[in-house]
């Protein structure tokens, strides 16, 4: 079964590590590199629907809070879980952060801890 | 406490103890000088009186004369009434007998002699001076007698003794009055003496002396534009000029120090904001090192690249737990940092951290015993204190022998706080290294650690305590034999 994944970040190298690194540990994962949130919506609106979204949280234009309450606006859009995926670690955004989505991984992150996070999340 | 003594009430009980003395011994003085007048006084009037009778009974046959005698006598007498009695001793020779006169108010008594004197002793005790005589006062019944003996010079040879006594009640009566009035005097001018010295103390320096303590006071409390006005040109003067000029002096160097905090402020904001930064832009370039290294590594067949590669995991873990504590040590150091107070069970929240380090716990053959006691309620931030206790742990398992060992987790309660106590059977530390070990970058072990810990945990330790209110130190009998961490958190009531 394939879990597809979106993977925004303004950052390439972070698109590509997850890439790389998920798709190497277990091939079942298509990993899908987003650059922006605009971009994000853009797919979504086009039917490419996901099994799970990794948000990076500070982004130029819109950003992983701004695209996670879009996200949890529309009907068909909410069930989709939520991972941030951020270098932002303070307190109150890490708080906020775990209360709003199913995980909340600060930067830089070991590829395997992603991986058991995400398969803990789908598996329920 | 002791008790306190005002300035103004010492000083005036030294006025009062000199001033009293003074007046004694001047009062005094003049009693003695009076007395010792009233005394040569009858002794020059016993010298004139002896010269007359002298030449009255100029003639040796005179002397059995005696109503002659008696008659003269009384002449004397009336002229003289403070004259009591006058006894004429003359050598064993002469009728003795005959000779004792007295002269008295009391007209029975004239010429009666009395057994009471011994004469004898008088005339021995006579010198051949002329001009010598005796007295001596005594005091009987209230009155002051004095006895004058002087020589009875008859053509030029000492033939006896006259012994004159007279009263000096008349004198005295005068002289008392005279004391009197000058006790008073006396008295009232000690008075006036104390009551203007006080005046004056007040007046000059104890009033400027509070005028300075109450400077001193608001000076204290930070109020430097305080100004002494005393314009007075003695020392309490000079004192006010020197307190204002160092007033002014502190108004100065507090503003220095001010510049200097606020622009030492402004650094550390900085600072954090460049660590905050930093970090961040850290993080992003940090995450294919981290999130592919591994992988990379993993699927390397050749064992001397996949040796390079384990290094290279090594070093880049290492980086990304510096990052991570260095950002989480500027965080709470930060103002803007707050934590999130609320009532937690002690015990369980070890037991949660426990929990979550089981496995990392038996890979080190580490035993953890949490004594706790179930009732501790402590105001805390849950996910901080978690930190607080991982972080000690991971402190604990890192310096333990490789065998593994035990650490005891324990809280006491005192009023209301509960010292908790994490106590391991590692490496221990000197004396000189317990102050040390919580400043930042500080690691126990230089050699065999260098890479495995960051010499943050312990700072940020220390924060997280300081940020409860609490304080956190480490006590250890010495390197090899184990040490024990403590720290003290606010334990709620819950009675």
């Amino acid at each position: 079964m394939v879990k597809t994944v979106f993977m925004v970040d303004d950052e390439p190298s972070v698109r590509y590590t997850v890439k790389q690194g998920l798709e190497a540990l277990d091939p079942e994962f298509n990993v899908v590199p987003v650059e922006s949130g605009e971009k994000c919506f853009e797919m979504l609106e086009s039917n490419l629907v996901p099994d799970i979204i990794l948000l990076d949280i500070m982004m130029p234009g819109m950003n992983g809070w701004e695209i996670q309450r879009r996200l949890k606006e529309k009907l068909e859009w909410r069930s989709i879980p939520i991972v941030f995926l951020t270098a932002t670690g303070d307190h109150t955004s890490r708080k906020i952060g775990r209360m709003i989505s199913e995980d909340y991984i600060e930067k830089p992150f070991k590829i395997s801890e992603l991986k058991q996070r995400i398969d803990k999340i789908l598996q329920t | 406490m002791k008790r306190k003594f005002s300035l103004s009430l010492k000083l005036t009980f030294i006025v009062v103890t000199v001033s009293a003395i003074i007046i004694l011994s001047l009062t005094y003085v003049n009693i003695s000088n009076q007395k010792s007048f009233f005394e040569k006084n009858y002794s020059v009037r016993a010298i004139a009186l002896a010269k007359s009778f002298d030449a009255s009974i100029a003639f040796h046959d005179e002397f059995n004369d005696t109503q002659k005698l008696q008659n003269y006598i009384k002449n004397v007498s009336v002229s003289n009434p403070e004259l009591l009695q006058i006894s004429i001793n003359v050598p064993d020779e002469v009728d003795v007998d005959s000779l004792k006169v007295y002269v008295s108010s009391d007209e029975d008594l004239i010429g009666n002699p009395s057994d009471e004197y011994n004469y004898e002793s008088y005339i021995l005790t006579i010198q051949t001076n002329d001009d010598t005589t005796y007295y001596s006062i005594t005091d009987i019944e209230g009155s002051h007698l004095i006895t004058v003996i002087t020589p009875v010079n008859l053509s030029g040879e000492i033939a006896g003794t006259y012994e004159m006594t007279f009263s000096m009640d008349k004198d005295y009566k005068v002289f008392d009055v005279q004391m009197r009035n000058l006790i008073a005097i006396s008295v009232f001018s000690l008075f006036i003496l104390i009551f203007s010295f006080l005046f004056l103390l007040r007046r000059f320096v104890v009033k400027p002396i509070f005028v300075f303590r109450n400077a001193a006071r608001l000076i204290g409390e930070g109020n430097l534009d305080t100004e002494i006005n005393i314009a007075s040109r003695d020392e309490l003067g000079e004192l006010a000029v020197a307190f204002d000029k160092m007033a002014k002096d502190l108004k100065k160097s507090r503003a220095k120090i001010e510049r200097y905090n606020k622009t030492l402020e402004r650094l550390l904001d900085q600072k954090d904001e460049f660590i905050g930064q930093l970090g961040h832009d850290l993080k992003n370039p940090l995450t294919p090192l981290v999130g592919l290294l591994p992988i990379i590594r993993d699927q390397e067949k050749d064992p001397k690249i996949k040796e390079h590669l384990d290094i290279i995991v090594h070093n880049v873990e290492y980086m990304r737990e510096l990052i991570f504590k260095t950002l989480q040590l500027a965080r709470l150091r930060s103002e803007n940092t707050k934590f999130d107070f609320e009532d937690l069970n002690l015990k369980d929240g070890v037991d949660g951290v426990l929990e979550s380090q089981q496995l990392y716990l038996r890979e080190h053959m580490m035993k953890v015993e949490n004594k706790i006691h179930k009732d501790v309620i402590v105001w805390a931030d849950k996910l901080r204190l978690a930190e607080l206790f991982n972080n000690l742990i991971t402190n604990a398992v890192k310096y333990a022998p490789e065998t593994g060992g035990t650490i005891t987790i324990n809280a006491k309660k005192e009023k209301n706080m509960v010292t908790v106590s994490i106590k391991d059977t590692g490496i221990g530390m000197a004396s000189e290294q317990l102050e040390q070990i919580f400043d930042e970058f500080y690691k126990a072990d230089k050699s065999t650690h260098e890479m495995d810990s960051s010499g943050l945990g312990l700072s940020i330790c220390k924060r997280i305590v300081e940020k409860h209110g609490g304080r956190i130190w480490v006590e250890s009998p010495g390197p090899g034999k184990g040490s024990t961490f403590y720290f003290t958190l606010k334990l709620v009531d819950t009675k």
